[in-house]
C-alpha cells in the first residue's frame, strides 16, 4: 500500500513538472497558426474502456497491414527466464483453443494473408499483411493467437530446436553478433544487457508455465496497440478490437512489473578470433530514451556521420567527410552511424567492418569525427544532414507494413504518432549550435561500449579509446 | 459524432484517474510510475542546460499549422501515356503522399553487350548519378537533389536499366532536370572511371567473400540457359575486362542504347502535363552530349543494337571451388548450391500468368525459419523437399521473365555430401510439375499471386 502511494505522488510530480514545460514552450512559440495542407491521410487513435488503443491510417489502398504492438520484450524478463518472449512469440503459430496450428496455417494461406511476429528487447509484435477485406478476420486471428495460443507440451518441445536454430542463424550474421556483445557490455549486469533469443540452457529448460505467467503479467489491454495501415476503416476496426480482445485484462493479479532503469557502463568486449577475414567492431555512448527531444538533433548528428559501403563508390565526393576518408584510404568495408532507443536509455554511435590493419586507423577517423561534432560542426552541414533525415524518415513510409509498424511503435514509444508537419518542423528547427550541444552532452569526454569481433589485435587499448573522447584544445 | 467520441475518451480517461487512486492498478498508475523511473535516474543529466528546449516527442510542438488531411475518397488515379516527337515515352500516375518518383527506364543491360567487353553495364550502372555537362560532381547533383528532400538510385537488371529519384512534389523538375543530365550527358571523367573500377573490384572481392553466392550462381545459370547469347552474356562484370573498359566505349555504348525510343520516363505522384513540359525541356529540346561532341564516340564498324531474340540452348556449368563459410561460431554447414531450369515464359506470353502461379505453388525458401504462416509453408518446396529431407539446406523457386523468353529455375544448396540426391529430389519435382494438380493447392498459389500483385502495385 506504501509503495503505492509513492508511486501515485511521483506520478502526480510527474504532472506538474510536465505542465511548468508546457507553459514555457507556448510563451517561446511566436509562429502564428495556420493551415498546412498535407497529402496523406491523418492517423486515428480510439482508446477502448479497457485500456487497449486502436490507431489506424486509412490510404483506401488494396491491401492492408495491421498488427498487434505490446510492451513487452526480453527487458523484462531476468536471468531465470530469459528468452521466454522470444518463446512465446514461436508457440503463437502453433495452435490456439479454438484453432489447430494446421487450421490456422491453412486460414491465413488460404486468405492469402501473411503473419508475422518479431520481438525486440522492449516489444513483441504480431502483424498480418491482407486484402483489405479481410482486415477483420485477420484481427480476429491475431486477437486469438495472443490470447487463447495453446502452448501445447510437444509443441514446446519441438519449438526448443527450432529456437536453438534460429540462434544459429543469428550467430552467422555478425552485425548482430556485435551489437549483442555491445549490449552485453554497455548494459551490463541489466535487463538491456541479455540478448532477445536467451542463452541456450534456459531456452532447453523453459517450461509451459514460464510462457502462461510472462502472458499474464505481461499482455495486458492497456500494453497493447491493435495498429493498422493501408485499407482499414477505422470504426470497422475498433468494432473488431472490442469484440475478439475481451480476453485481455487491465488488472494485474500479482506484483505489478516496474521498468527496472537499465545503467549504462562504459566499458569493453574483444571477441578476437584471427581465422575470420574482416573486423567488425562497434563503438557507441549513451543516449536518450524515445521521448527525449534530443533524439531529433542526435539523430541529425547520425546523419552528418552516415552510412557507406566500399563498393556502393564515389566516396571521394560523398556528403559524409568519414565515407571521403575511408575511400580515399581504403579504411573500411562498412561503416554506419546508428542511434538505438529504449524507454529511458539509449546507444548512439556506429558500427564498422574492415580490414584488419585498419582498424585503428579508421576508429581514428570516426573519433576525430565525433570531436568535429561537438566542437565545429558547420551550419551548412546541418543543413545538409537536416534534408536527408527528413527525407529518409518520410520515404521510409512506402507501403502499408512500414506505415503500420510506425504507428505501432509510435503508439507504445510516445503514446501518439506524430504528424508528418510536426516532424518536419522538430527536424527544421535543429541549428548547428543544438547538434554541438547534443554532442558536447552525450559524446564529449564520455565512457564509451566498444565491441569488437573478429582479428582485432590492431584495435587501440580502451584507454586510448577513451582519451580520444575529448581534446586538450578546443 | 466526432465530438461525442472526444466526451466519450475524456470520460474514460477521468474514471481511470479515478480508479487509479482507489485501487492503484490500473494500467496508468503502472505508466506513470515506469516513467518516473527514468526521469529520477537521469537527474544529473537534466541539471545540465537541455540543449534542446523543445517538448518531449510525447507532446506535440506548440504553434504548428493545424494540418488538413488527405482522405482516401478523394481521387481516383489513373495512369496518362503519350509518346513525344521524337519517340520518347512519358507515363504517369498521380497519387497520395508527399512525394513524387521520376524515373527513367532505359532498354539497356548485359543482353546488348554481344559486341562490347562484357561489363559496361555494370560500369554504367557504377558510374550512374556522377558529373554531367551541368553538374560539376557528384557532390552538386546530390546537393540540388537534397534542396527538394530527394534521393536517386540506379539499379539494372539482364535488360532493363532504371534510374529514379523521389523527391518531394514541389521539386518535380529540378528530378527531371537531373534524371535527363544523368541518363544523356554524363561526363564520365578519367577520375570518375577510375573510382568505378575500384569500387568494382571491391564489390567483386565482396561477392566470392560472401557465404551468400546468390548474384554468382545467377550469372551462371543464365550463362547455362543461353550460352554465348544475349541473356547468357554475365551482368557481373569479369576482373579482366575491368581495365579494358574506356570511356570512349562506354560512350560508344550509350549512343547506340541510349536513344529516345528506348527510354520511357515515368512518373508517379506528379501531374501528366508538368512531367510532360519538364521532360520537353531536359529530354528534347537538350541533346545528349554524344550529339554535341561527337569526338567521344569510336566512330566504328559493328556496333549497332544487338536485336537478335534469346537462344536457349541448354547445357551445364560447373565451378568447383571452395565457398566461404558463414564466420563465426554459427556452425553452419559448409554448402554446395546447384540450380536447375527449364525456358520459361516471356512476359509478353499468354502463359506468363499461369507460370507465375506455378512460381507460387513451387514456392520454397530456407529450410529454417518459414517466418510464420503466409509465406509458403504449404508450398511444394516446402512440403515435398524440405519438410522430408532434412539435410536440405534450401530450395527456393524462380521465375525470370524478359522480352522474349524466360527462365525458370530452382536453386537448392545443401553439404557437398549430399549434391546427387539433391540434384535427384529437385529433377524429380521439376518432372512433378507436369503431372495432376490439386484445387485447392492452386487456389492458395492464385490468392498469393493476387495479393503479391497487389502490394507490388501500392508500393511501387
Amino acid at each position: 500500500m506504501a509503495a503505492r502511494l509513492v508511486r501515485l505522488g511521483s506520478a502526480v510530480q510527474n504532472n506538474t513538472s510536465l505542465f511548468k514545460g508546457l507553459c514555457k514552450w507556448q510563451s517561446t512559440a511566436a509562429e502564428a497558426y495556420k493551415h498546412k495542407l498535407i497529402n496523406v491521410p491523418p492517423t486515428l487513435v480510439t482508446v477502448l474502456k479497457s485500456g487497449l488503443r486502436v490507431a489506424s491510417e486509412d490510404s483506401g489502398a488494396a491491401t492492408a497491414t495491421v498488427g498487434i504492438w505490446i510492451d513487452a520484450g526480453s527487458r523484462y524478463e531476468d536471468d531465470r527466464n530469459n528468452g521466454v518472449a522470444h518463446f512465446l512469440e514461436h508457440m503463437a503459430f502453433k495452435g490456439t483453443a479454438s484453432r489447430s496450428q494446421t487450421d490456422l496455417e491453412l486460414e491465413i494461406e488460404n486468405m492469402g494473408a501473411h503473419l508475422n511476429a518479431y520481438t525486440s528487447r522492449e516489444q513483441t509484435v504480431y502483424y498480418a499483411k491482407c486484402l483489405s477485406e479481410d482486415v477483420s478476420k485477420a484481427v480476429d486471428i491475431l486477437a486469438d493467437i495472443i490470447q487463447n495460443s495453446k502452448l501445447g507440451e510437444a509443441e514446446i518441445d519441438r519449438e526448443r530446436g527450432v529456437i536453438l536454430r534460429e540462434m544459429q542463424e543469428v550467430e552467422s550474421n555478425l552485425q548482430e553478433v556485435v551489437f549483442d556483445h555491445l549490449h552485453s557490455i554497455a548494459f551490463q549486469g541489466t535487463a538491456l544487457g541479455r540478448t532477445i533469443l536467451g542463452p541456450s540452457e534456459v531456452i532447453k529448460r523453459i517450461t509451459r508455465n514460464d510462457l502462461v505467467d510472462y502472458v499474464k503479467t505481461h499482455y495486458k489491454s492497456p500494453r497493447v496497440v491493435l495498429a493498422a495501415a493501408g485499407g482499414v476503416n477505422h470504426s470497422e476496426l475498433v468494432k473488431a478490437a472490442e469484440k475478439h480482445f475481451v480476453g485481455l485484462k487491465t488488472t494485474y493479479e500479482g506484483e505489478i512489473p516496474i521498468l527496472q532503469p537499465c545503467r549504462f557502463t562504459g566499458s569493453e568486449i574483444r571477441v578476437r578470433d584471427d581465422s575470420m577475414p574482416l573486423a567488425h567492431i562497434a563503438i557507441a555512448v549513451e543516449a536518450c530514451g524515445w521521448p527525449d527531444s534530443d533524439n531529433i538533433p542526435l539523430m541529425v548528428a547520425n546523419t552528418i556521420i552516415g552510412a557507406w559501403d566500399r563498393s556502393q563508390g564515389g566516396g571521394t565526393n560523398n556528403a559524409s567527410r568519414l565515407a571521403t576518408a575511408a575511400t580515399e584510404s581504403n579504411l573500411a568495408h562498412s561503416f554506419q552511424s546508428f542511434n538505438t532507443c529504449y524507454t529511458d536509455t539509449g546507444l548512439w554511435g556506429i558500427y564498422f567492418v574492415c580490414d584488419p590493419l585498419k582498424c585503428e586507423d579508421m576508429l581514428y577517423n570516426v573519433q576525430s569525427e565525433w570531436m568535429r561534432l561537438c566542437t565545429s560542426v558547420t551550419e551548412s552541414e546541418v543543413e545538409r544532414a537536416r534534408n536527408l533525415l527528413k527525407t529518409s524518415m518520410l520515404l521510409q513510409l512506402d507501403g502499408t507494413t512500414p506505415i503500420c509498424e510506425d504507428i505501432g511503435r509510435q503508439m507504445l514509444c510516445y503514446n501518439r504518432r506524430i504528424p508528418l508537419h510536426e516532424l518536419e518542423s522538430r527536424i527544421e528547427k535543429v541549428t548547428a549550435k543544438d547538434v554541438q550541444e547534443v554532442a558536447m552532452k552525450y559524446i564529449y569526454d564520455r565512457c564509451p561500449a566498444v565491441a569488437a569481433v573478429g582479428p582485432v589485435e590492431n584495435l587501440p587499448d580502451y584507454n586510448r579509446i577513451r582519451s580520444s573522447m575529448y581534446w586538450l584544445r578546443l | 459524432m466526432v465530438g461525442r467520441s472526444g466526451l466519450h475518451r475524456i470520460g474514460t480517461n477521468l474514471l481511470k484517474n479515478h480508479s487509479g487512486s482507489s485501487t492503484g492498478l490500473t494500467w496508468q498508475g503502472w505508466r506513470k510510475c515506469s516513467s518516473t523511473i527514468p526521469t529520477t535516474k537521469s537527474a544529473p543529466v537534466a541539471a545540465e542546460s537541455k540543449s534542446s528546449t523543445q517538448p518531449p516527442l510525447t507532446h506535440s510542438l506548440p504553434g504548428l499549422p493545424t494540418p488538413v488531411y488527405a482522405t482516401s475518397k478523394d481521387k481516383q488515379h489513373f495512369t496518362q501515356v503519350t509518346t513525344l516527337s521524337n519517340g520518347l515515352q512519358v507515363a504517369s500516375e498521380n497519387r497520395f503522399g508527399q512525394f513524387c518518383t521520376i524515373g527513367v527506364v532505359v532498354d539497356s543491360g548485359s543482353r546488348y553487350e554481344v559486341a562490347y567487353p562484357s561489363g559496361v553495364s555494370h560500369f554504367l550502372e557504377k558510374l550512374a548519378f556522377n558529373s554531367t555537362t551541368e553538374f560539376p560532381d557528384k557532390d552538386k547533383i546530390l546537393l540540388e537533389l537534397e534542396k527538394h528532400g530527394g534521393i536517386c538510385d540506379c539499379q539494372s537488371s539482364r535488360d532493363t536499366f532504371i534510374y529514379a529519384s523521389s523527391a518531394d512534389r514541389r521539386g518535380m523538375d529540378a528530378v527531371v532536370r537531373v534524371l535527363g543530365e544523368v541518363t544523356l550527358r554524363p561526363q564520365i571523367s578519367l577520375k570518375e572511371l577510375a573510382s568505378a573500377q575500384q569500387a568494382l573490384r571491391f564489390e567483386l572481392e565482396t561477392l566470392y567473400m560472401r557465404p551468400e553466392q546468390e548474384p554468382i550462381l545467377m550469372d551462371m545459370i543464365h550463362a547455362a540457359a543461353y550460352r554465348d547469347n544475349t541473356l547468357g552474356l554475365p551482368k557481373i562484370c569479369p576482373e579482366a575486362n575491368i581495365l579494358k573498359i574506356d570511356r570512349s566505349l562506354l560512350f560508344t555504348y550509350l549512343k547506340h542504347h541510349y536513344t529516345p525510343k528506348r527510354m520511357v520516363v515515368t512518373g508517379v505522384g506528379v501531374d501528366h502535363d508538368e512531367l510532360l513540359t519538364s521532360v520537353r525541356k531536359y529530354f528534347v529540346d537538350m541533346k545528349p552530349i554524344w550529339e554535341e561532341d561527337t569526338d567521344l564516340v569510336v566512330p566504328t564498324l559493328n556496333m549497332q543494337v544487338d536485336e537478335s531474340i534469346a537462344q536457349y540452348t541448354g547445357g551445364i556449368i560447373q565451378e568447383e571451388c571452395a565457398i566461404p563459410l558463414y564466420a563465426g561460431m554459427s556452425g553452419l554447414p559448409e554448402l554446395a548450391h546447384v540450380v536447375i531450369g527449364l525456358e520459361g515464359y516471356s512476359h509478353q506470353d499468354p502463359d506468363f500468368i499461369p507460370i507465375c502461379v506455378l512460381n507460387m505453388m513451387m514456392g520454397g525458401g530456407g529450410s529454417f525459419s518459414a517466418g510464420g504462416p503466409g509465406k509458403g509453408m504449404y508450398t511444394r518446396l516446402y512440403t515435398n523437399v524440405l519438410n522430408r529431407h532434412h539435410w536440405m539446406f534450401s530450395a527456393t523457386a524462380y521465375n525470370h521473365a524478359y522480352m522474349d523468353t524466360g527462365l525458370f529455375c530452382i536453386h537448392a544448396s545443401s553439404p557437398p555430401a549430399n549434391v546427387h540426391e539433391m540434384v535427384e529430389v529437385i529433377v524429380k519435382e521439376l518432372v512433378n510439375m507436369a503431372g495432376a494438380l490439386g484445387e485447392p493447392e492452386l487456389q492458395v498459389s492464385q490468392e498469393n499471386m493476387v495479393i503479391i500483385i497487389t502490394s507490388v502495385v501500392l508500393n511501387a
